[in-house]
């Protein structure tokens, strides 16, 4: 079954565009990781999805309904629905009354409000703050009371905004688990946004790239800002680090600007076991930081003076075992790499 | 210095004594200022909670409006309301000059711009996210606006302590459209002038006590609660 079903969505501001959509859906009960750089667009579309802001254009279909963006109308869907904020709020006043606000709204019984205010306190493990003024919570304790005040509404959707980044590790592994659960046993869908793919692997079930406000397929990782300069033969040198870059055929390059942002292909880039590969261009040395399965295929990070991303295949990566700490150069070709202003 | 010195001990004397006199005036400064304060409080609360919150044509203006209003003069708000109240004034069958209710008109119009400004702005104070958690928890308009005045609470009560200490200490709306009448319309402030001209302190100063230590008291009390959820 379908929650959300997006079809041509826009949301502009002051004549530009944040979102566009072509075309999305969100099955129920299944976890969304929604990845991006900054000013993506990911909030924008949260607040879209929990009825909090309205497209400038396109057609949003709730549980296979039109959502028709009328105060009347979104009321009803408002309540199917909860949004977490990256830095949640608590009335001030006590975690009890945080956690009953909600349930007096949809005009629950005194009796069933103390049952559901007890049974997400120990979910969330903070029974013992059932009485204190929420005011004086921590910023991992706010967000557990936040995650509380939001499953006690029994949602069919909860948004999260970047759930663990107000957080430390410890309240960062609380949450996660959380998520899970509350998916799992209560079938509830979720969509989060993160900046941290780790994250995203480990909890969604489906990861979704927003770049300048659309989708895309590729990671959003890779991308850097880099000084270009000039060289011999047509060739300009797009400098990322100290001493570290890329060279690129000039024609690559319309007109180039001194300051450009460039994205390299994360499934185009070579990994080569040892030391060096002699007469390549835009060889790196570098050591691998990090490996990590993702839906059948592994990501390497690579430190070569900036960390650069590399996917391979599950046989390219059998055939090199590369481990953690060994020595290895990436390739970059010249299609693997887009400069934009 | 003797002078104050002497008029002091009076004072002291008198506020300890429960002087008659002075009570009868301390009351009807009270029921006067309570009465414009909660009449003004009705109006300018809900009118700064709708400027904060809406969006119209000539909002900025209109706050402009409100901010040099609260400059305006008392003697010439009692000359404006006069001229409605007076016997050959619109108002002037209602007989209402000389009466506690035509200080309260007065002063009702001296600060209901204070407490429309101050609401508004305690309620642009208060964090965009409150609106949105309200709106995502099920809240209607109604029920968002009240999350927003519960949130703004010590603003606005930080607003009726303002106008209340304005118009317990004013003195010429008091004059002009009370008259100073004892046991009428004589306030404290009203009182104190009078006392003042007749060369006789004690009952002024002591007065003067009471003012002070009734403002003194309303601070006392608004901090205190206001301390108590401060994080």
């Amino acid at each position: 079954m379908k929650v959300y079903s997006i079809h041509k969505l826009n949301k502009s501001c002051n004549g530009r565009s944040i979102l566009d959509i072509d075309h999305l859906e969100l099955e129920a009960g299944r976890i969304y990781g929604l990845l991006g750089p900054n000013g993506a667009g990911k909030t924008t579309l949260l607040n879209i999805l929990g009825f909090l802001d309205q497209p400038t254009s396109g057609r949003l279909e709730f549980l296979g309904k039109a959502v028709r963006f009328q105060e009347k109308e979104l009321l009803p869907l408002r309540k199917e629905i909860v949004v977490l904020d990256q830095y949640p709020v608590l009335f001030t006043t006590s975690v009890y009354k945080n956690l009953e606000f909600g349930l007096k709204l949809r005009k629950v019984a005194k009796a069933e409000r103390e049952r559901l205010i007890d049974e997400v306190l120990d979910l969330v493990d903070m029974a013992s703050f059932k009485h204190a003024p929420a005011y004086n919570l921590s910023g991992g304790e706010t967000q557990r009371i936040a995650l509380a005040r939001a499953l006690a509404l029994s949602p069919k959707v909860f948004l999260c905004d970047e759930p663990t980044a107000s957080v430390d590790v410890e309240n960062q592994a609380v949450i996660v688990a959380l998520l899970k659960q509350i998916n799992e046993n209560k079938n509830i869908t979720i969509v989060f946004t993160t900046h941290d793919r780790l994250l995203a692997a480990g909890l969604a079930h489906h990861t979704l790239v927003l770049n300048e406000g659309r989708f895309v397929s590729t990671s959003y990782e890779n991308t850097f800002s880099c000084r270009i300069e000039p060289k011999e033969d047509k060739q300009i040198w797009c400098r990322i680090s100290e001493d570290r870059g890329i060279f690129l055929s000039s024609p690559k390059v319309e007109s180039p600007a001194l300051k450009s942002r460039l994205f390299i292909d994360s499934q185009k880039i070579d990994l080569h076991t040892g030391q060096t590969m002699p007469g390549v261009t835009n060889c790196l040395p570098g050591k691998v930081v990090q490996l990590m399965e993702e839906s059948g295929r592994i990501r390497v990070v690579v430190m070569v003076g900036f960390l650069l991303t590399v996917i391979l295949t599950r046989e390219k990566y059998d055939s090199l075992r590369p481990a953690i700490g060994d020595t290895v150069v990436v390739s970059i070709p010249q299609d693997a790499v887009t400069l934009s202003n | 210095m003797d002078i104050f010195v002497d008029s002091l001990h009076s004072a002291i004397l008198l506020v300890f004594a429960l002087d008659r006199e002075m009570l009868a005036i301390v009351m009807v400064s009270l029921q006067v200022s309570c009465v414009s304060t909660i009449l003004a409080g009705l109006v300018g609360v809900p009118t700064g909670f709708f400027i904060a919150l809406r969006r119209f044509p000539g909002k900025a203006m209109l706050i402009t409006v409100l901010n040099t209003s609260l400059a305006l003069p008392t003697v010439v708000i009692g000359l404006f309301v006069y001229a409605f109240i007076s016997r050959r004034g619109v108002f002037g069958p209602l007989d209402l000059l000389y009466t506690q209710k035509a200080i309260v008109i007065g002063q009702v119009i001296l600060i209901i711009p204070l407490v429309s400004a101050l609401t508004i702005a305690a309620i642009s104070r208060i964090d965009e996210r409150y609106r949105r958690t309200a709106m995502t928890l099920g809240a209607n308009r109604m029920q968002t606006a009240w999350v927003i005045l519960f949130e703004a609470r010590f603003g606005i009560t930080a607003a009726i302590v303002a106008a209340f200490g304005r118009v317990i200490s004013e003195i010429g709306i008091s004059m002009m459209l009370g008259g100073n009448i004892k046991g009428f319309t004589r306030t404290m402030t009203t009182a104190m002038a009078l006392e003042y001209d007749k060369g006789a302190f004690s009952l002024a100063v002591a007065l003067g006590i009471v003012l002070m230590t009734l403002s003194f008291a309303m601070n006392i009390l608004f901090h205190f609660f206001q301390g108590k959820y401060r994080t």
